[in-house]
């Protein structure tokens, strides 16, 4: 093939395709993690989904199952986080961004319901995790500047924020219904302080800026729920909170 | 005090006009969202302005009429301001498509390191009849500013387009294939319908189904086609010039109603 002509050097495509298939070996090697973490992200927002109809006396064993399952991805992480490491970040990170923001999510949750403690830092229901806890909790660096290394972006934890507002405006709705009145004030108060921050947020037209948007029908939906709590005088009063 | 909130519902809001406790959090990573913002602008900026001046330079070589010989020095002088200014471009961005930035600015970055590809390797290509490699191309860029081979790949589809015209001009002016010499010494005369076809070949013998959506898999596709209308269009061309041999008046255009326009009525 070719090989009258002086116009090409073989070893152009030959290098170019051995670079192809490199390329190729390794999207599948960070494939077969994310998969894996996919399926242990589901599990581990099904535990946490029963937080919905579980009062908040009884999460206990909810939290419990729910960090084990969180433990399975961190794992998953961790290798994760060995295979891209031999590769420019930003090269493949498209590839598992979506599956970190879940598990940075599930983090999230599960900390705000009041699990995810350690020694040093004891759970608190309520609680958000920043960004450096939860890189902490996954073993990972977070917002990397100075190497180039697996991390924890700064967008990919905004993106897990947006996702744990949508969650607690379903959480304040189910809270009522399992009779709880006071939660529903606490999610308010801590998705407006979380709004107010978005806000000061200078945001492009990217796939941030376009879920930012919809943290505003949240925070309506969970004052909707404040309003008819106090409508119907089923507010707590301020001494027999927290 | 940063972003005052909105009262939806008056004076019982009043009290949460304490700052919320996350601010602080939010203002750092307004910062840094900023930055990279500021980062991606710059790069899309002297992405155009790389691509424009590529473009131009292509314009000038186009006007190139001899194959394996040095560029005419009026060419050459062109060709080499806008390459300083290229250079000047690719310098301001270097340091940010480097560390853990590098790969970041990909997408915004690659239009312009592809066009430039098409000018360098068509200059090559004029000069030596020569396809030029990888780490040849690498070395024009300034140091910090990578060239994938993607991107490379991805130039070299478009530089087929520019031989087409180069040849097809050329053979309208002059009368000429470019590379084919009057002499019967075949074995190591090649013409540029030759090296057409042998990268034609090549490209057709790259597998990049492993790609996907991603990179090169989302358009070698198209570029793979049109890549094999230059190349036939050339062949169209030469059929068409042995045919009427002779016959054809010196400075006859073929119809080539679907062509970019030839580069000199650009300027």
């Amino acid at each position: 093939m070719a090989s009258s002509s002086g116009m090409i050097d073989p070893r152009i495509f030959e290098h170019l395709q051995t670079k192809i298939d490199e390329d190729a070996e390794v999207r599948d090697q960070i494939r077969a993690i994310t998969q894996t973490l996919e399926r242990q992200g589901r599990n581990g927002q099904s535990i946490l989904s029963r937080a919905h109809s579980t009062p908040a006396a009884h999460l206990k064993p909810v939290l419990e199952a729910a960090e084990v399952s969180i433990k399975d991805e961190i794992e998953s992480v961790t290798k994760l986080a060995a295979v891209a490491s031999s590769s420019p970040y930003y090269k493949y990170n498209n590839l598992w961004s979506r599956d970190i923001q879940n598990v940075v999510f599930s983090i999230l949750f599960c900390g705000w319901l009041g699990g995810m403690g350690t020694a040093s830092k004891p759970a608190e229901p309520g609680k958000l995790l920043t960004i450096e806890e939860v890189g902490g909790i996954l073993n990972v660096p977070v917002n990397l500047k100075d190497r180039d290394a697996f991390h924890i972006t700064i967008e990919e934890y905004l993106q897990s924020l947006i996702t744990l507002i949508e969650e607690l405006a379903r959480l304040a709705i189910n809270s009522v219904t399992l009779g709880d009145y006071q939660r529903p004030l606490q999610i308010s108060q801590f998705v407006k302080d979380l709004h107010a921050g978005f806000q000061i947020l200078n945001l492009k037209n990217d796939s941030l800026r376009r879920r930012s948007d919809s943290i505003k029908y949240n925070v309506k939906k969970i004052e909707d729920i404040v309003y008819d709590l106090s409508l119907r005088n089923l507010v707590p009063k301020a001494g027999s909170a927290a | 005090m940063p972003a005052v909130k909105r009262h939806r519902d008056g004076a019982e809001k009043e009290k949460e006009v304490a700052a919320s406790p996350f601010m602080p959090m939010f203002e750092s990573f307004r910062d840094e969202l900023d930055e990279h913002h500021d980062r991606r602008e710059g790069i899309i900026k002297a992405s155009r302005d790389i691509t424009a001046a590529s473009k131009k330079i292509i314009f000038s070589l186009q006007r190139v009429r001899t194959l394996k010989s040095d560029i005419p020095p009026k060419i050459a002088t062109e060709i080499k301001d806008r390459g300083a200014g290229m250079r000047i471009q690719f310098e301001s961005i270097a340091a940010d498509l480097t560390g853990i930035n590098a790969w970041r600015y990909q997408r915004q970055i690659s239009p312009g390191i592809q066009e430039f590809m098409e000018a360098i390797s068509f200059e090559h290509y004029l000069r030596t009849q020569k396809l030029i490699t990888l780490e040849e191309a690498s070395k024009t860029l300034p140091a910090g500013v990578d060239l994938t081979g993607d991107d490379y790949v991805l130039g070299i589809f478009d530089l087929v387009g520019e031989l087409m015209r180069f040849a097809i001009t050329t053979m309208a002016t002059t009368g000429t294939l470019p590379g084919s010499k009057s002499g019967e010494n075949f074995a190591e005369e090649r013409d540029i319908l030759m090296d057409l076809r042998v990268l034609r070949t090549a490209f057709e013998a790259l597998d990049t189904t492993s790609c996907g959506g991603t990179g090169l898999g989302k358009d070698v596709e198209k570029k793979m086609e049109v890549m094999k209308t230059c190349v036939e269009k050339v062949e169209t061309a030469v059929y068409g010039m042995i045919i009427r041999g002779r016959e054809r008046p010196k400075g006859w255009v073929p119809d080539l109603a679907d062509d970019r326009a030839p580069p000199v009525e650009s300027y």
